[in-house]
């Protein structure tokens, strides 16, 4: 029924609104058919022709007027209107352009600001996972009160499996990566090892191919892999008989049953999947219940269950396991975390902080706006009058008014996205892509939308208060007061400097989190990361292949790399170690000096290991504190040593001399004689972890006497470090040509990326405040110099009368300054509330920081009474008789 | 508003619907209609008939098409749609239901 109505009324109000002409033509046809059709009757009648015209038309009565009411019927008037009030709009932008450009550009600036800050609050925050009902997935980790959260026990996983009810479905992910032949150059890249169930419980498809089966989680299944969208087009070109083919990872064929679709975002970085059972096979981390490495478990909620609840009962299962096997499990807990909190990591608060700030930065564009039309309006009051005293009804004023101000926020939100569009992509640059997990920024119909809300917004925000304003129906004053003096009205005065000091305040809570951000930025800069970052180049290496199964042929690449590096010109030293800071986790074990007491084992030490090539302390210039460093006499034949770093030694060795005292690792064994090492040295302590992070526990072992396969080589040069880059992928090449080298950096890009995302956090937030300082100061600008033209004669007179040019400079600068003061005390109030907000991004200062607010106190009072002091002058330069003259 | 003439305010559009059901006609015709049916009581002005009947085709109760009339003159003629149908269905019921609701108020005795 109701459709049925739409079939026939949409058709017609569309060819009302766009076939306007012809309709008017129809509507004036229809009616004189019937006025010549009545003419005819009244001739028939015996009337003359100019009679009857003249009868027929009377009997219409009123032609136009019926015109009007059927065109009434036609529903479409309001669009009608609305368009006329565009045009409208459009001519008065026309009419006065420096106000109109002005307001276009300070709205785009605003709403530039937050389309580009929005493309990351969506790419991180928003953007749905493509997963089936991503909202039900949870991430579980183990927790240990030693370091936190850690990787989870797979015979632990098998285990929840199996007792929970919690989770209709749960699915392990191993991170593992490859050393990838048989190509141009080779590669190490990443994949998951997972449960076969992974993808269907994610609602993953495989674009082509199989996915995998339930056999495939036993150890010893054939190996197998499905390689993701991107690797399948980057190594075969995107050929769909790759399906079937093998692919060499670590010297292995494995055959390829599928590709994944490219929308597929794996828990981390990953290049291929491969089933759990193909990574069970011979690792000892599949069986250990003690061992835990990077393995994840997903589950899949049951209907009806909270997080709350599932976390209740897994810790029950937890607390079970525990009892069952005291020596791998002891203290250890399990953390839930919604799947979406491992995408989104640390950006959360930073990306918070930046989005209220452009919401800031956008408000004090529309004061500024709002401003500009309370002038206009002020010069217009005349005219709204008139059109009041005519008739015109005042909610028809306000439309129209309102309308101009969206005509005027859609050029400044067109302007607007175009700028966003290049700040989005300056910004996507700015970011280290790590910090965003495979989230991409762009200009999406999302962010489209957002932008337009903004509009709306604005236009309402900007377009209001002068109307509250312009519309107050004083026609008698309006038309009987001077053009110009109308506009002097008290009232109208007082909004303005409302809207400016409003406009400081904002500008000054901005100011301060930016001034907070720098000083943690420089803070944070300032401290030692406790080795020389300088010069420094590193590069991984990954010995994954079989002829690296054996200890002699390890230590032979590297003693063989390390010596043609450091052959190569331009190289200082040249060493190796399992992580270099900044970069992943450390391998960690328990540790039991001798003559420790023995504690629980959830607190046993627990420090970070370093594997280390002779010249490695010397090559990071880590500082040797006393004792030696390891050198090629710390062979395998040898007693075993070690290096500790300061904080172990002053936790253990508070009184005594470290050097000569031994430990071992692991707990103490009633079966077996310990084997102790002995501590040679003891070294500063490094920042393992990132700069704002506590040092930990640290022990440094000779690479001879535990031969590891996957190295970091540390290179100190006397050039540019990145020059050798070629060279030093020649020398390996040399030795193994299959063998790949990544991750590639100079020591000091890894300190910079550390405090990456603080720095765009800074490098934004310095922008937008710097913006809202400008406005700001354009705010107050325009309200002072309105003032001072409007008295212009009041100055004059005063002049004439005996005032000084000082004397109107004072009084002018105290009006303004009185703003400024208000606008800055405001200011630093809300700023104190709202700057401990960010107080998780900030390092080493307080969120109330008295010296930064003080600074931008004063930046923001200089910078306000510079804008103030133009229009002083100008009021001070009045010529008494021409500003009298005038009137 | 007291000329006996003047429709009983909705009963235009009542009038309208019945005249289109037994044919499709012009504005002229329609109200040319009205007054011959009516036998000369009820008259439409010409001003009113025309809003009446845009506004009726704007509800989806009739609909327009321009064709020739006599001597090869275009006019717009409307006919009833289907939701015109239903409409005058329920628009005549309830004017049978007020008409002698009404008129068994009028003919009461009085006490």
């Amino acid at each position: 029924m109701r459709i049925e109505h739409w079939l026939y009324a949409v058709p017609l109000r569309l060819r009302a609104l766009f076939r306007r002409r012809r309709v008017e033509e129809e509507l004036a046809e229809e009616l004189q058919y019937h006025i010549e059709k009545k003419t005819e009757q009244y001739i028939a009648e015996g009337m003359s022709v100019r009679e009857a015209r003249q009868a027929a038309l009377r009997d219409m009565d009123g032609l136009e007027r019926h015109k009007e009411e059927c065109r009434d019927m036609r529903r479409v008037k309001f669009i009608e209107d609305l368009l006329k009030d565009v045009r409208y709009g459009l001519r008065q932008l026309r009419r006065n352009p420096a106000f109109t450009a002005v307001a276009i550009v300070t709205l785009a600036l605003g709403i530039g600001a937050n389309t580009v800050i929005f493309s990351l609050v969506y790419a991180v925050l928003l953007q749905p996972l493509p997963y089936h009902q991503s909202s039900r997935l949870v991430v579980l980790n183990e927790t240990t009160p030693k370091v936190g959260t850690v990787g989870v026990s797979y015979p632990n996983f098998l285990d929840w499996r199996s007792s929970t009810r919690s989770f209709t479905q749960m699915a392990a992910v191993e991170s593992v990566d490859f050393n990838l032949a048989g190509v141009s150059q080779p590669e190490n890249i990443s994949g998951d090892a997972v449960s076969p169930n992974f993808l269907s419980m994610m609602g993953v498809h495989p674009l082509l191919g199989r996915d995998f089966e339930a056999s495939e989680e036993k150890a010893g299944t054939a190996p197998v892999v499905l390689l993701t969208y991107s690797l399948w087009r980057s190594q075969f070109g995107a050929d769909p008989n790759a399906v079937g083919r093998t692919i060499n990872l670590d010297g292995r064929g494995f055959t390829i049953v599928g590709v994944l679709p490219p929308s597929y975002r794996g828990i981390d970085k990953t290049d291929v999947i491969e089933p759990i059972g193909v990574w069970a096979t011979g690792d000892s981390d599949a069986t250990e219940r003690g061992g835990r490495g990077d393995l994840v478990v997903v589950g899949r909620l049951s209907p009806g269950v909270t997080l709350a609840q599932a976390h209740v009962e897994m810790e029950g299962i937890e607390a079970r396991l525990a009892k069952e096997y005291p020596k791998a499990n002891d203290d250890f807990g399990v953390k839930l975390r919604p799947i979406r909190d491992v995408f989104v990591s640390g950006m959360r608060p930073a990306i918070l902080v930046l989005f209220a700030a452009v919401m800031f930065v956008l408000l004090i564009a529309c004061a500024n706006v709002a401003n500009l039309f309370l002038v206009r309006g002020a010069a217009r009051s005349k005219e709204i009058a008139l059109r009041i005293a005519f008739g015109a009804s005042r909610s028809r004023l306000i439309r129209q008014m309102l309308t101009e101000s969206f005509v005027l926020a859609s050029f400044g939100g067109i302007l607007g996205l175009g700028l966003a569009i290049g700040g989005i992509r300056g910004m996507a640059r700015l970011i280290p892509t790590d910090l965003l997990s495979g989230a991409t920024i762009n200009l999406n119909g999302a962010v489209l939308l957002f932008t337009v809300a903004v509009v709306v917004l604005a236009a309402f925000i900007f377009g209001l208060a002068p109307m509250a304003q312009s519309t107050k129906p004083e026609v008698q004053a309006g038309l009987k007061e001077g053009a110009r003096t109308a506009s002097g009205s008290k009232a109208q005065g007082r909004l303005r400097g409302v809207l400016a000091t409003a406009e400081i305040s904002l500008a000054l809570v901005l100011l301060a989190g930016a001034g907070l951000m720098m000083k943690s930025l420089y803070r944070l800069l300032s401290v030692s990361p406790g080795f020389q970052p300088h010069h420094v180049l590193t590069m991984e290496i990954d010995l994954r292949t079989a002829q690296y199964s054996k200890d002699p042929a390890m230590l032979n690449f590297w003693q063989q790399v390390l010596e043609r590096v450091r052959a190569l010109p331009g190289v200082k030293s040249a060493a190796a170690g399992t992580v270099v800071p900044f970069t992943d986790s450390h391998d960690r074990s328990d540790i039991t000096v001798e003559g420790m007491p023995l504690v629980s084992l959830g607190s046993w030490p627990h420090p970070d290991i370093h594997v280390v090539s002779p010249g490695y302390v010397s090559t990071l210039s880590v500082s040797l504190l006393r004792g030696r460093a390891f050198t090629d006499a710390d062979k395998k034949s040898e007693p075993p040593v070690a290096l500790v770093n300061q904080m172990l030694a002053r936790k253990f060795f508070p009184r005594e001399d470290p050097i000569g005292k031994r430990f071992i690792f692991g707990h103490p064994s009633a079966k077996k004689l310990p084997d102790w090492i002995t501590i040679v040295g003891v070294v500063g302590n490094t920042k393992l972890y990132g700069l704002a992070n506590p040092a930990r526990l640290e022990v440094y072992v000779p690479l001879q006497q535990y031969p590891q396969n996957d190295m970091n080589l540390v290179v100190k040069s006397a050039v540019n470090p990145s020059a050798l880059i070629s060279e030093i992928r020649g020398a390996v090449a040399s030795i193994d040509k299959g063998q790949p080298i990544f991750a590639i950096s100079t020591m000091k890009q890894l300190v910079s990326d550390s405090s990456g995302e603080r720095r765009i956090t800074l490098v934004l937030l310095g922008a937008f405040s710097g913006l809202a300082l400008v406005l700001a100061a354009i705010g107050i600008y325009g309200v002072l110099s309105y003032s001072v033209a409007q008295r212009t004669h009041e100055i004059g007179i005063r002049m004439a009368l005996g005032a000084r040019k000082g004397d109107v400079l004072r009084v002018v600068l105290g009006e303004g300054m009185i703003l400024v003061a208000v606008g800055v005390g405001i200011g630093v109030v809300a700023g104190l509330g709202l700057t401990r907000l960010m107080a998780s991004l900030l390092y080493g200062v307080k969120p109330t920081d008295p010296l930064t607010f003080t600074a931008v106190s004063l930046i923001l009072a200089g910078v306000a009474l510079l804008a103030c002091y133009i229009p002083a002058r100008r009021a001070a330069s009045v010529d008494p008789m021409e500003a009298l003259r005038y009137e | 508003m007291s000329r006996p003439s003047d429709l009983v305010q909705g009963t235009l559009d009542l009038l309208i619907l019945k005249i289109l059901a037994l044919q499709p006609l012009n504005g002229w015709a329609i109200s040319q209609r009205i007054r011959q049916i009516s036998g000369g009581i009820l008259q439409v002005s010409d001003g009113s008939l025309y809003p009446a009947l845009h506004k009726l085709e704007q509800e989806g109760w009739i609909t327009a098409k321009w064709k020739a009339s006599e001597n090869n003159r275009r006019a717009k003629f409307y006919s009833l749609t289907r939701l015109g149908r239903k409409q005058l269905e329920k628009e005549a019921a309830d004017w049978n239901r007020l008409s002698s609701a009404i008129t068994h108020v009028v003919r009461l005795e009085e006490a």
